[in-house]
């Protein structure tokens, strides 16, 4: 029966018709990073074309959970500074979340907070390339937006379940759907031919141990998730904190003052990215 | 700390955050103490929001410090048996005993 139900909704969320499809500024733009002879500023300037699609990406790019020191004012130096992979991800990103900016704005924060301590953890641990990590907090949820859109009335079963057993939203997902969110994020995220070292941390946030080559990022954002959670940025009715696993723990090897150190800075940049989503409060209200 | 309109401001406040124009001018660093001119200030180049030290300003419906730890600890109640995270706990509570404290 459990089979059964998975290739059902598997394939309903496969064919997933009311996400937004990876939109062709993306395949356009893969197409050119694969060229050798492409330069920054022809991808830069393909962009541009899509003014709010540049002005979307720039306020992401400089948004406190890179915590860049300058500002950065045109995309070609954002694709040189964050790498074309996270850019496309942003690109991805500020299509599918402009959805829920709109309905679920709980989960959008959490995002950003989850990006924030992801990004935070990342450089105290000195690890290479902390945009990608924090780029993959973003969207670690992103199975959930999947979820919601093209299977609204097993969603709102889901939430039913969580909110009459008090099991969290994981577990009424395996029960209801035969798979979570955590696995729906990775089909996504692979069929946009994202690297591993966001697909990874995404699939594994809920469980690290089954990441085979990016431990290090699954483990940082399996506990970003959790501080954030913690913090009281969550979703839904499912307000626990997720249990922490121990091979993640060890392999991030935190000692208290580390700790202490993240509360610190992600205070800070909770602020600004607080800021960030009032923005966006005040700019549906202007366009409604 | 709080952040309350700037016509919600009082003379004597103290500021936990820059006061910077939207271009990213600084008018006013953390730790001024506000006096009625520099409120006057803000009002006129339409600075909205300020961030005070604190808790200055009651807000209907918000919840009390108290229901905030309340809550925190019920967030944290399936994880009692995980030192770490209930070292995570306690931290949170401090910073959020210190965020609304006097």
């Amino acid at each position: 029966m459990d089979d059964e139900k998975r290739t059902k909704f598997r394939k309903a969320l496969r064919s997933v018709k009311n996400l937004p499809t990876l939109p062709e500024i993306v395949i356009k733009l893969s197409k050119m990073a694969e060229d050798p002879d492409t330069t920054t500023d022809q991808m830069g300037k393909v962009i541009s074309k899509d003014h709010i699609l540049a002005s979307k990406l720039l306020k992401l790019v400089n948004s406190a959970f890179y915590g860049f020191p300058q500002r950065i004012s045109s995309i070609s130096s954002a694709i040189i500074l964050l790498g074309f992979n996270v850019i496309k991800s942003l690109i991805i990103s500020a299509s599918i979340f402009e959805f829920m900016e709109d309905q679920d704005l709980e989960l959008w924060e959490h995002s950003l907070g989850c990006a924030v301590v992801s990004s935070v953890l990342a450089k105290r641990l000195g690890v290479s390339e902390p945009e990608e990590i924090s780029t993959a907090g973003l969207i670690h949820d992103i199975g959930k937006v999947a979820i919601k859109m093209e299977l609204p009335e097993e969603f709102e079963k889901i939430h039913g379940l969580v909110r009459k057993q008090g099991i969290s939203t994981l577990e009424a997902e395996r029960e209801i759907l035969g798979l979570d969110h955590a696995e729906v994020g990775g089909w996504l995220t692979k069929s946009w031919n994202l690297p591993t070292k966001l697909i990874e941390p995404i699939v594994c946030h809920h469980d690290p141990r089954i990441s085979k080559n990016e431990q290090i990022a699954s483990s940082i954002v399996h506990f970003s998730n959790i501080v954030i959670r913690g913090w009281g940025y969550g979703h839904a009715d499912d307000i626990w904190v997720p249990p922490l696993n121990k091979r993640a723990w060890t392999i991030l090897g935190l000692a208290p003052e580390d700790l202490d150190h993240i509360i610190e800075e992600t205070e800070e940049k909770l602020w600004d990215v607080k800021g960030f989503s009032l923005d966006i409060r005040s700019q549906l209200k202007e366009s409604a | 700390m709080q952040e309350i309109l700037s016509a919600q401001a009082n003379e004597g406040m103290v500021l936990a955050k820059n006061v910077a124009t939207p271009e990213g001018r600084v008018l006013c660093g953390k730790g001024t103490i506000l006096a009625a001119t520099m409120i006057d200030r803000f009002q006129k180049m339409d600075i909205m929001r300020i961030v005070v030290e604190g808790h200055p300003v009651e807000v209907k419906g918000e919840k009390s410090l108290k229901e905030e730890l309340q809550d925190m600890e019920e967030r944290f109640s399936r994880v009692k048996d995980t030192p770490p995270l209930m070292y995570l706990m306690k931290r949170l509570m401090k910073k959020k005993v210190e965020y609304r404290g006097p």
